[in-house]
Protein backbone atom coordinates (compact mmCIF):
# COMPACT_ATOMS: atom_id res chain seq x y z
CA UNK A 1 0.00 0.00 0.00
CA UNK A 2 1.22 3.49 -0.79
CA UNK A 3 0.36 6.86 0.63
CA UNK A 4 1.64 10.24 -0.37
CA UNK A 5 3.07 11.98 2.64
CA UNK A 6 2.79 15.64 1.88
CA UNK A 7 4.34 18.64 3.54
CA UNK A 8 0.80 19.82 4.24
CA UNK A 9 -0.17 16.60 6.03
CA UNK A 10 3.01 16.59 8.09
CA UNK A 11 2.27 20.08 9.36
CA UNK A 12 -1.46 19.56 9.81
CA UNK A 13 -3.24 19.75 13.13
CA UNK A 14 -4.28 16.09 13.03
CA UNK A 15 -1.55 14.64 15.25
CA UNK A 16 -1.88 17.44 17.79
CA UNK A 17 -5.67 17.13 17.89
CA UNK A 18 -5.51 13.36 18.49
CA UNK A 19 -2.90 13.85 21.23
CA UNK A 20 -4.87 16.60 22.88
CA UNK A 21 -8.21 14.80 22.84
CA UNK A 22 -6.81 11.46 23.97
CA UNK A 23 -4.21 12.80 26.38
CA UNK A 24 -1.82 10.22 24.89
CA UNK A 25 1.65 10.87 23.59
CA UNK A 26 1.21 9.43 20.10
CA UNK A 27 4.51 10.94 18.94
CA UNK A 28 6.46 8.72 21.34
CA UNK A 29 5.52 5.48 19.49
CA UNK A 30 8.69 3.95 17.99
CA UNK A 31 6.94 1.21 16.00
CA UNK A 32 7.93 -1.90 17.94
CA UNK A 33 4.75 -3.52 16.62
CA UNK A 34 3.75 -5.37 19.81
CA UNK A 35 0.24 -3.90 19.59
CA UNK A 36 -0.30 -5.54 16.22
CA UNK A 37 1.41 -8.76 17.31
CA UNK A 38 -1.35 -9.30 19.87
CA UNK A 39 -4.28 -7.72 18.05
CA UNK A 40 -7.04 -10.33 17.55
CA UNK A 41 -8.55 -8.70 14.46
CA UNK A 42 -5.39 -8.12 12.37
CA UNK A 43 -6.31 -11.04 10.14
CA UNK A 44 -9.52 -9.24 9.17
CA UNK A 45 -8.29 -5.70 8.61
CA UNK A 46 -6.04 -3.95 6.15
CA UNK A 47 -4.26 -1.54 8.47
CA UNK A 48 -2.70 -2.87 11.68
CA UNK A 49 -2.81 -0.75 14.86
CA UNK A 50 0.87 0.24 14.67
CA UNK A 51 0.30 1.45 11.10
CA UNK A 52 -2.64 3.54 12.23
CA UNK A 53 -0.45 5.14 14.90
CA UNK A 54 2.30 5.86 12.35
CA UNK A 55 -0.25 7.36 9.98
CA UNK A 56 -1.52 9.62 12.76
CA UNK A 57 2.07 10.76 13.31
CA UNK A 58 2.35 11.54 9.60
CA UNK A 59 -0.90 13.49 9.51
CA UNK A 60 -2.73 11.13 7.13
CA UNK A 61 -6.11 12.13 8.49
CA UNK A 62 -8.36 11.03 5.63
CA UNK A 63 -6.77 7.59 5.30
CA UNK A 64 -6.99 6.97 9.04
CA UNK A 65 -10.58 8.13 9.52
CA UNK A 66 -11.76 6.20 6.45
CA UNK A 67 -10.09 2.95 7.53
CA UNK A 68 -11.92 -0.20 8.52
CA UNK A 69 -9.53 -0.64 11.42
CA UNK A 70 -10.92 2.09 13.64
CA UNK A 71 -14.36 0.48 13.47
CA UNK A 72 -13.30 -3.16 13.65
CA UNK A 73 -11.22 -2.67 16.78
CA UNK A 74 -12.98 -4.86 19.37
CA UNK A 75 -11.57 -2.70 22.21
CA UNK A 76 -10.12 -5.81 23.85
CA UNK A 77 -7.08 -3.84 25.09
CA UNK A 78 -4.37 -6.39 24.28
CA UNK A 79 -2.43 -3.59 22.58
CA UNK A 80 -2.64 -1.42 25.70
CA UNK A 81 -1.41 -4.23 27.91
CA UNK A 82 1.60 -4.87 25.69
CA UNK A 83 2.67 -1.37 24.66
CA UNK A 84 6.13 -0.89 26.22
CA UNK A 85 5.59 2.83 26.67
CA UNK A 86 2.05 2.55 27.93
CA UNK A 87 0.11 4.27 25.16
CA UNK A 88 -3.65 3.77 25.59
CA UNK A 89 -4.35 2.69 22.01
CA UNK A 90 -7.99 1.76 22.73
CA UNK A 91 -8.58 5.33 23.83
CA UNK A 92 -6.91 6.64 20.66
CA UNK A 93 -9.25 4.42 18.60
CA UNK A 94 -12.22 5.89 20.54
CA UNK A 95 -11.01 9.40 19.69
CA UNK A 96 -10.51 8.50 16.02
CA UNK A 97 -14.05 7.09 15.78
CA UNK A 98 -15.45 10.22 17.40
CA UNK A 99 -13.52 12.38 14.94
CA UNK A 100 -14.75 10.28 12.02
CA UNK A 101 -18.34 10.79 13.19
CA UNK A 102 -17.90 14.53 13.72
CA UNK A 103 -16.37 14.95 10.26
CA UNK A 104 -19.17 12.79 8.81
CA UNK A 105 -16.74 10.35 7.24
CA UNK A 106 -18.65 7.51 5.60
CA UNK A 107 -17.44 4.23 7.11
CA UNK A 108 -16.01 1.71 4.61
CA UNK A 109 -17.78 -1.61 3.86
CA UNK A 110 -17.37 -3.99 6.77
CA UNK A 111 -17.36 -1.09 9.20
CA UNK A 112 -20.74 0.50 8.48
CA UNK A 113 -22.50 -2.42 10.18
CA UNK A 114 -20.44 -1.92 13.32
CA UNK A 115 -21.52 1.70 13.56
CA UNK A 116 -25.11 0.67 12.85
CA UNK A 117 -24.96 -1.84 15.68
CA UNK A 118 -23.63 0.75 18.13
CA UNK A 119 -26.37 3.18 17.10
CA UNK A 120 -29.12 0.58 17.49
CA UNK A 121 -27.69 -0.30 20.91
CA UNK A 122 -27.66 3.29 22.14
CA UNK A 123 -31.13 4.03 20.70
CA UNK A 124 -32.45 1.17 22.81
CA UNK A 125 -30.70 2.46 25.95
CA UNK A 126 -32.10 5.95 25.33
CA UNK A 127 -35.61 4.54 24.99
CA UNK A 128 -35.64 2.15 27.96
CA UNK A 129 -32.56 2.94 30.08
CA UNK A 130 -31.58 -0.69 29.66
CA UNK A 131 -30.79 -2.91 26.74
CA UNK A 132 -33.37 -5.32 25.48
CA UNK A 133 -31.65 -7.88 23.31
CA UNK A 134 -34.71 -8.60 21.18
CA UNK A 135 -35.28 -4.91 20.47
CA UNK A 136 -31.59 -4.55 19.68
CA UNK A 137 -31.47 -7.46 17.26
CA UNK A 138 -34.67 -6.33 15.56
CA UNK A 139 -33.61 -2.76 15.11
CA UNK A 140 -30.10 -3.76 14.01
CA UNK A 141 -31.44 -6.20 11.44
CA UNK A 142 -33.79 -3.59 10.04
CA UNK A 143 -31.31 -0.71 10.04
CA UNK A 144 -28.55 -2.77 8.46
CA UNK A 145 -30.85 -4.62 6.02
CA UNK A 146 -29.43 -7.87 7.40
CA UNK A 147 -32.96 -9.00 7.99
CA UNK A 148 -32.09 -12.61 8.66
CA UNK A 149 -28.97 -12.08 10.75
CA UNK A 150 -28.98 -14.74 13.48
CA UNK A 151 -32.49 -15.87 12.56
CA UNK A 152 -31.13 -19.42 12.55
CA UNK A 153 -30.28 -18.95 16.21
CA UNK A 154 -33.83 -17.87 17.09
CA UNK A 155 -35.04 -21.32 18.25
CA UNK A 156 -32.20 -21.40 20.77
CA UNK A 157 -33.08 -18.00 22.08
CA UNK A 158 -36.66 -19.06 22.60
CA UNK A 159 -36.23 -22.62 23.84
CA UNK A 160 -33.32 -21.75 26.08
CA UNK A 161 -35.37 -18.81 27.40
CA UNK A 162 -32.47 -16.54 26.75
CA UNK A 163 -34.59 -13.53 26.07
CA UNK A 164 -37.29 -11.63 27.83
CA UNK A 165 -39.92 -10.15 25.58
CA UNK A 166 -41.02 -7.34 27.88
CA UNK A 167 -38.44 -4.58 27.91
CA UNK A 168 -37.25 -3.36 31.29
CA UNK A 169 -37.77 0.37 31.54
CA UNK A 170 -36.14 2.44 34.26
CA UNK A 171 -38.19 4.81 36.45
CA UNK A 172 -36.22 7.97 35.72
CA UNK A 173 -36.30 7.56 31.95
CA UNK A 174 -37.07 11.26 31.40
CA UNK A 175 -33.91 12.33 33.19
CA UNK A 176 -31.92 9.87 31.09
CA UNK A 177 -33.43 11.19 27.87
CA UNK A 178 -32.49 14.72 28.89
CA UNK A 179 -28.94 13.52 29.56
CA UNK A 180 -28.77 12.01 26.06
CA UNK A 181 -30.15 15.23 24.57
CA UNK A 182 -27.62 17.40 26.41
CA UNK A 183 -24.79 15.25 25.08
CA UNK A 184 -26.22 15.35 21.55
CA UNK A 185 -26.46 19.14 21.84
CA UNK A 186 -22.78 19.36 22.88
CA UNK A 187 -21.84 17.20 19.90
CA UNK A 188 -23.70 19.45 17.49
CA UNK A 189 -21.77 22.48 18.76
CA UNK A 190 -18.42 20.87 17.91
CA UNK B 1 -21.01 -7.90 54.17
CA UNK B 2 -23.47 -6.12 51.91
CA UNK B 3 -23.05 -4.88 48.34
CA UNK B 4 -24.92 -2.70 45.84
CA UNK B 5 -25.89 -5.13 43.11
CA UNK B 6 -25.59 -3.91 39.52
CA UNK B 7 -27.10 -6.75 37.42
CA UNK B 8 -26.50 -5.22 33.99
CA UNK B 9 -28.83 -5.86 31.05
CA UNK B 10 -27.61 -9.35 30.07
CA UNK B 11 -28.29 -10.80 33.50
CA UNK B 12 -31.98 -10.04 33.01
CA UNK B 13 -32.19 -12.03 29.77
CA UNK B 14 -29.42 -14.00 28.07
CA UNK B 15 -27.51 -14.63 31.30
CA UNK B 16 -30.11 -15.39 33.96
CA UNK B 17 -28.13 -18.53 34.81
CA UNK B 18 -25.19 -16.31 35.81
CA UNK B 19 -27.50 -14.22 38.00
CA UNK B 20 -29.18 -17.19 39.69
CA UNK B 21 -26.05 -19.23 40.33
CA UNK B 22 -24.13 -16.19 41.59
CA UNK B 23 -26.99 -15.24 43.85
CA UNK B 24 -27.10 -18.78 45.23
CA UNK B 25 -23.38 -18.88 45.95
CA UNK B 26 -23.35 -15.44 47.62
CA UNK B 27 -26.37 -16.41 49.74
CA UNK B 28 -24.69 -19.57 50.96
CA UNK B 29 -21.66 -17.56 51.95
CA UNK B 30 -23.76 -15.12 53.95
CA UNK B 31 -23.39 -12.17 51.61
CA UNK B 32 -26.24 -9.71 51.32
CA UNK B 33 -26.94 -7.75 48.16
CA UNK B 34 -29.29 -4.87 47.50
CA UNK B 35 -30.07 -3.93 43.90
CA UNK B 36 -28.87 -0.45 42.93
CA UNK B 37 -31.92 1.74 42.70
CA UNK B 38 -32.99 2.43 39.10
CA UNK B 39 -29.63 1.43 37.63
CA UNK B 40 -28.94 2.26 33.99
CA UNK B 41 -27.17 0.29 31.22
CA UNK B 42 -23.39 0.92 31.31
CA UNK B 43 -23.37 1.70 27.57
CA UNK B 44 -20.72 -0.99 26.97
CA UNK B 45 -18.55 -0.69 23.86
CA UNK B 46 -21.31 1.10 21.95
CA UNK B 47 -20.95 4.16 24.18
CA UNK B 48 -17.19 4.36 24.61
CA UNK B 49 -16.62 3.66 20.92
CA UNK B 50 -18.74 6.57 19.80
CA UNK B 51 -19.10 9.18 22.55
CA UNK B 52 -16.81 9.72 25.53
CA UNK B 53 -19.34 11.79 27.52
CA UNK B 54 -22.02 9.13 27.21
CA UNK B 55 -19.46 6.47 28.15
CA UNK B 56 -18.89 8.23 31.47
CA UNK B 57 -22.40 9.60 32.09
CA UNK B 58 -24.23 6.25 31.89
CA UNK B 59 -22.09 4.44 34.51
CA UNK B 60 -22.02 7.61 36.64
CA UNK B 61 -25.79 7.44 37.21
CA UNK B 62 -25.57 3.91 38.65
CA UNK B 63 -22.38 4.39 40.69
CA UNK B 64 -23.79 7.52 42.25
CA UNK B 65 -27.04 5.72 43.12
CA UNK B 66 -25.10 2.94 44.81
CA UNK B 67 -23.08 5.42 46.85
CA UNK B 68 -26.33 7.02 48.00
CA UNK B 69 -27.37 3.59 49.26
CA UNK B 70 -24.01 3.50 51.08
CA UNK B 71 -22.86 0.38 49.24
CA UNK B 72 -19.90 -0.76 47.15
CA UNK B 73 -20.85 -1.72 43.60
CA UNK B 74 -20.98 -5.45 42.79
CA UNK B 75 -21.05 -6.43 39.10
CA UNK B 76 -21.16 -9.80 37.31
CA UNK B 77 -20.72 -8.84 33.67
CA UNK B 78 -17.10 -7.92 32.94
CA UNK B 79 -18.12 -5.20 30.48
CA UNK B 80 -20.25 -3.47 33.11
CA UNK B 81 -17.42 -3.96 35.59
CA UNK B 82 -14.85 -2.41 33.28
CA UNK B 83 -17.06 0.55 32.31
CA UNK B 84 -18.26 1.34 35.84
CA UNK B 85 -14.80 1.05 37.35
CA UNK B 86 -13.07 3.16 34.71
CA UNK B 87 -15.73 5.83 34.60
CA UNK B 88 -15.74 6.09 38.41
CA UNK B 89 -11.96 6.55 38.38
CA UNK B 90 -11.96 9.11 35.57
CA UNK B 91 -14.46 11.22 37.52
CA UNK B 92 -12.26 11.05 40.62
CA UNK B 93 -9.27 12.20 38.56
CA UNK B 94 -10.81 14.95 36.44
CA UNK B 95 -12.68 17.82 38.14
CA UNK B 96 -13.54 19.45 34.80
CA UNK B 97 -15.19 16.34 33.43
CA UNK B 98 -16.93 15.84 36.78
CA UNK B 99 -18.54 19.26 36.51
CA UNK B 100 -19.72 18.55 32.98
CA UNK B 101 -21.15 15.15 34.00
CA UNK B 102 -22.94 16.69 37.00
CA UNK B 103 -24.78 18.97 34.61
CA UNK B 104 -25.60 16.15 32.25
CA UNK B 105 -26.95 13.75 34.89
CA UNK B 106 -28.64 16.50 36.94
CA UNK B 107 -27.00 15.63 40.24
CA UNK B 108 -23.77 15.96 42.20
CA UNK B 109 -21.87 12.81 41.34
CA UNK B 110 -20.96 10.75 44.36
CA UNK B 111 -18.04 8.51 43.54
CA UNK B 112 -18.23 4.86 44.55
CA UNK B 113 -15.74 3.73 47.13
CA UNK B 114 -15.16 0.45 45.31
CA UNK B 115 -16.44 -1.16 42.10
CA UNK B 116 -16.07 -4.93 42.36
CA UNK B 117 -16.45 -7.99 40.17
CA UNK B 118 -18.12 -11.05 41.69
CA UNK B 119 -14.95 -13.14 41.20
CA UNK B 120 -13.02 -10.57 43.20
CA UNK B 121 -15.65 -10.53 45.96
CA UNK B 122 -15.54 -14.32 46.19
CA UNK B 123 -11.76 -14.75 45.98
CA UNK B 124 -10.67 -11.71 48.00
CA UNK B 125 -13.45 -10.34 50.22
CA UNK B 126 -14.84 -13.74 51.21
CA UNK B 127 -11.70 -15.79 50.69
CA UNK B 128 -10.92 -19.29 49.49
CA UNK B 129 -11.02 -20.93 52.93
CA UNK B 130 -14.62 -19.84 53.56
CA UNK B 131 -15.54 -21.17 50.10
CA UNK B 132 -13.83 -24.54 50.69
CA UNK B 133 -15.83 -24.87 53.92
CA UNK B 134 -19.10 -24.71 51.95
CA UNK B 135 -18.22 -27.32 49.33
CA UNK B 136 -20.48 -30.38 49.53
CA UNK B 137 -19.61 -32.12 46.28
CA UNK B 138 -16.06 -31.35 45.14
CA UNK B 139 -15.77 -31.21 41.34
CA UNK B 140 -13.21 -33.98 41.41
CA UNK B 141 -11.62 -34.85 38.09
CA UNK B 142 -13.28 -32.02 36.19
CA UNK B 143 -10.73 -30.28 33.98
CA UNK B 144 -11.73 -26.63 33.71
CA UNK B 145 -10.20 -24.14 31.29
CA UNK B 146 -10.77 -20.77 32.98
CA UNK B 147 -11.41 -18.07 30.43
CA UNK B 148 -11.17 -14.48 31.65
CA UNK B 149 -11.63 -12.64 28.37
CA UNK B 150 -10.34 -9.15 27.90
CA UNK B 151 -12.14 -6.88 30.23
CA UNK B 152 -11.04 -8.08 33.67
CA UNK B 153 -7.47 -8.58 32.53
CA UNK B 154 -6.89 -5.39 30.58
CA UNK B 155 -8.02 -2.59 32.81
CA UNK B 156 -5.52 0.26 33.10
CA UNK B 157 -2.69 -0.91 35.34
CA UNK B 158 -3.68 0.95 38.49
CA UNK B 159 -7.21 -0.49 38.39
CA UNK B 160 -6.19 -4.05 37.58
CA UNK B 161 -7.00 -6.76 40.13
CA UNK B 162 -5.12 -9.65 38.55
CA UNK B 163 -2.34 -10.29 36.03
CA UNK B 164 -3.04 -8.83 32.59
CA UNK B 165 -1.59 -11.80 30.68
CA UNK B 166 -2.10 -14.73 33.03
CA UNK B 167 -4.81 -14.07 35.61
CA UNK B 168 -5.42 -16.77 38.25
CA UNK B 169 -8.35 -15.57 40.34
CA UNK B 170 -10.99 -17.84 38.77
CA UNK B 171 -8.48 -20.73 38.68
CA UNK B 172 -8.14 -20.31 42.47
CA UNK B 173 -11.91 -20.41 42.86
CA UNK B 174 -12.15 -23.55 40.73
CA UNK B 175 -9.41 -25.23 42.75
CA UNK B 176 -11.23 -24.26 45.95
CA UNK B 177 -14.32 -26.17 44.80
CA UNK B 178 -12.26 -29.22 43.92
CA UNK B 179 -11.97 -28.86 40.14
CA UNK B 180 -8.75 -29.05 38.19
CA UNK B 181 -7.98 -25.71 36.50
CA UNK B 182 -5.83 -26.08 33.41
CA UNK B 183 -2.67 -24.22 32.55
CA UNK B 184 -3.57 -23.12 29.03
CA UNK B 185 -2.55 -20.20 26.80
CA UNK B 186 -5.84 -18.59 25.69
CA UNK B 187 -7.12 -17.31 29.05
CA UNK B 188 -7.26 -13.71 27.90
CA UNK B 189 -7.63 -13.99 24.12
CA UNK B 190 -10.50 -11.93 22.72
CA UNK B 191 -13.72 -13.73 21.67
CA UNK B 192 -14.72 -10.90 19.31
CA UNK B 193 -17.00 -9.30 21.88
CA UNK B 194 -19.32 -6.57 20.62
CA UNK B 195 -18.64 -7.38 16.97
CA UNK B 196 -21.01 -10.31 17.48
CA UNK B 197 -23.77 -9.18 15.09
CA UNK B 198 -21.95 -6.73 12.84
CA UNK B 199 -18.85 -8.84 12.10
CA UNK B 200 -19.89 -12.39 12.72
CA UNK B 201 -17.02 -13.63 10.53
CA UNK B 202 -14.49 -12.22 12.99
CA UNK B 203 -16.33 -13.54 16.06
CA UNK B 204 -16.72 -17.07 14.66
CA UNK B 205 -13.00 -17.25 13.89
CA UNK B 206 -11.86 -15.91 17.28
CA UNK B 207 -14.33 -17.88 19.40
CA UNK B 208 -13.65 -21.05 17.42
CA UNK B 209 -9.92 -20.75 18.07
CA UNK B 210 -10.44 -20.36 21.81
CA UNK B 211 -12.64 -23.48 22.00
CA UNK B 212 -10.18 -25.43 19.85
CA UNK B 213 -7.17 -24.57 22.04
CA UNK B 214 -9.14 -25.35 25.22
CA UNK B 215 -10.03 -28.77 23.81
CA UNK B 216 -6.46 -29.45 22.72
CA UNK B 217 -5.39 -28.76 26.28
CA UNK B 218 -7.81 -31.37 27.58
CA UNK B 219 -10.64 -29.19 28.90
CA UNK B 220 -13.92 -30.82 29.94
CA UNK B 221 -15.63 -27.43 30.26
CA UNK B 222 -14.81 -23.78 29.81
CA UNK B 223 -15.52 -21.46 32.78
CA UNK B 224 -16.34 -17.86 31.88
CA UNK B 225 -17.15 -14.63 33.70
CA UNK B 226 -18.80 -12.52 31.00
CA UNK B 227 -22.26 -12.91 29.37
CA UNK B 228 -21.05 -11.81 25.95
CA UNK B 229 -18.09 -14.22 26.02
CA UNK B 230 -20.49 -16.98 27.05
CA UNK B 231 -22.88 -16.20 24.21
CA UNK B 232 -20.14 -15.95 21.56
CA UNK B 233 -18.24 -19.03 22.69
CA UNK B 234 -21.35 -21.18 23.18
CA UNK B 235 -23.50 -20.06 20.26
CA UNK B 236 -20.98 -20.01 17.43
CA UNK B 237 -19.36 -23.41 17.92
CA UNK B 238 -21.46 -24.93 15.15
CA UNK B 239 -20.51 -22.09 12.78
CA UNK B 240 -16.83 -22.55 13.62
CA UNK B 241 -17.11 -26.28 13.03
CA UNK B 242 -18.61 -25.56 9.62
CA UNK B 243 -15.70 -23.31 8.73
CA UNK B 244 -12.76 -25.35 9.98
CA UNK B 245 -14.20 -28.87 9.79
CA UNK B 246 -12.88 -29.56 13.28
CA UNK B 247 -15.22 -31.03 15.84
CA UNK B 248 -15.71 -28.74 18.82
CA UNK B 249 -18.62 -29.19 21.26
CA UNK B 250 -17.20 -27.87 24.52
CA UNK B 251 -19.71 -26.76 27.19
CA UNK B 252 -19.26 -23.12 28.21
CA UNK B 253 -20.45 -22.45 31.77
CA UNK B 254 -20.27 -19.51 34.12
CA UNK B 255 -17.75 -20.12 36.89
CA UNK B 256 -20.57 -19.42 39.36
CA UNK B 257 -22.57 -22.35 37.94
CA UNK B 258 -19.66 -24.67 38.69
CA UNK B 259 -19.30 -23.23 42.20
CA UNK B 260 -23.03 -23.62 42.78
CA UNK B 261 -22.84 -27.24 41.61
CA UNK B 262 -20.03 -27.97 44.07
CA UNK B 263 -21.95 -26.29 46.87
CA UNK B 264 -24.92 -28.58 46.27
CA UNK B 265 -27.38 -26.05 44.88
CA UNK B 266 -30.32 -27.39 42.87
CA UNK B 267 -31.22 -27.22 39.16
CA UNK B 268 -33.30 -24.06 39.59
CA UNK B 269 -30.18 -22.20 40.74
CA UNK B 270 -27.81 -23.85 38.24
CA UNK B 271 -30.01 -23.47 35.16
CA UNK B 272 -27.74 -25.76 33.15
CA UNK B 273 -30.49 -26.20 30.56
CA UNK B 274 -29.86 -22.68 29.26
CA UNK B 275 -26.45 -23.54 27.89
CA UNK B 276 -26.49 -24.45 24.19
CA UNK B 277 -23.66 -27.02 24.09
CA UNK B 278 -25.12 -29.53 26.55
CA UNK B 279 -22.94 -29.87 29.67
CA UNK B 280 -24.93 -32.87 31.01
CA UNK B 281 -22.96 -35.68 29.33
CA UNK B 282 -19.62 -34.62 30.75
CA UNK B 283 -21.02 -33.77 34.20
CA UNK B 284 -22.83 -37.13 34.39
CA UNK B 285 -19.73 -38.96 33.18
CA UNK B 286 -17.66 -37.36 35.93
CA UNK B 287 -20.30 -38.36 38.47
CA UNK B 288 -21.06 -34.75 39.37
CA UNK B 289 -24.72 -34.74 38.44
CA UNK B 290 -27.52 -37.19 38.89
CA UNK B 291 -29.30 -37.04 35.56
CA UNK B 292 -32.56 -38.06 37.26
CA UNK B 293 -32.69 -34.76 39.09
CA UNK B 294 -32.77 -32.91 35.80
CA UNK B 295 -35.32 -34.99 33.91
Amino acid sequence: MRWDITEKALHSEFLRTVEQRSGENVSSCYQCGKCSGGCPVVADIELTPNRIIRMVQLGLEGNVLRSETVWCCAACGTCNGRCPIGIDIVHIMDVLREMALERRVVPPPGAAEVLMFYRSFLDCVKEFGRLNEIALMGSYNINSWHLFCNVMKAPWFIFKSKITIAPHKIKQIDRLKRAFERIEELERKK
Amino acid sequence: MKYGYFPGCSLLSTATEYARSGEGVLNLLGIEVEEIDDWVCCGATAAHATNHLLAVALPAISCSASEKQGLDVLTYCTACYSRLKQSNQVLKDSPELLQQINEIIEEEYRASERVLHIAEVLARDIGLEAIKAKVKKPLKGLKVACYYGCLIARLPEKLRIDSGECPTMIDDLMRAVGAEPLDWPFKTECCGAGLTLARQDVVVRLSGEIIEIAKENGADVLAVACPLCQANLDMYQANAEGKTGKQLGLPVLYFTQLMALAMGLGPEMLKLEKVIVDPMPVLVEKGLIDRGVYL
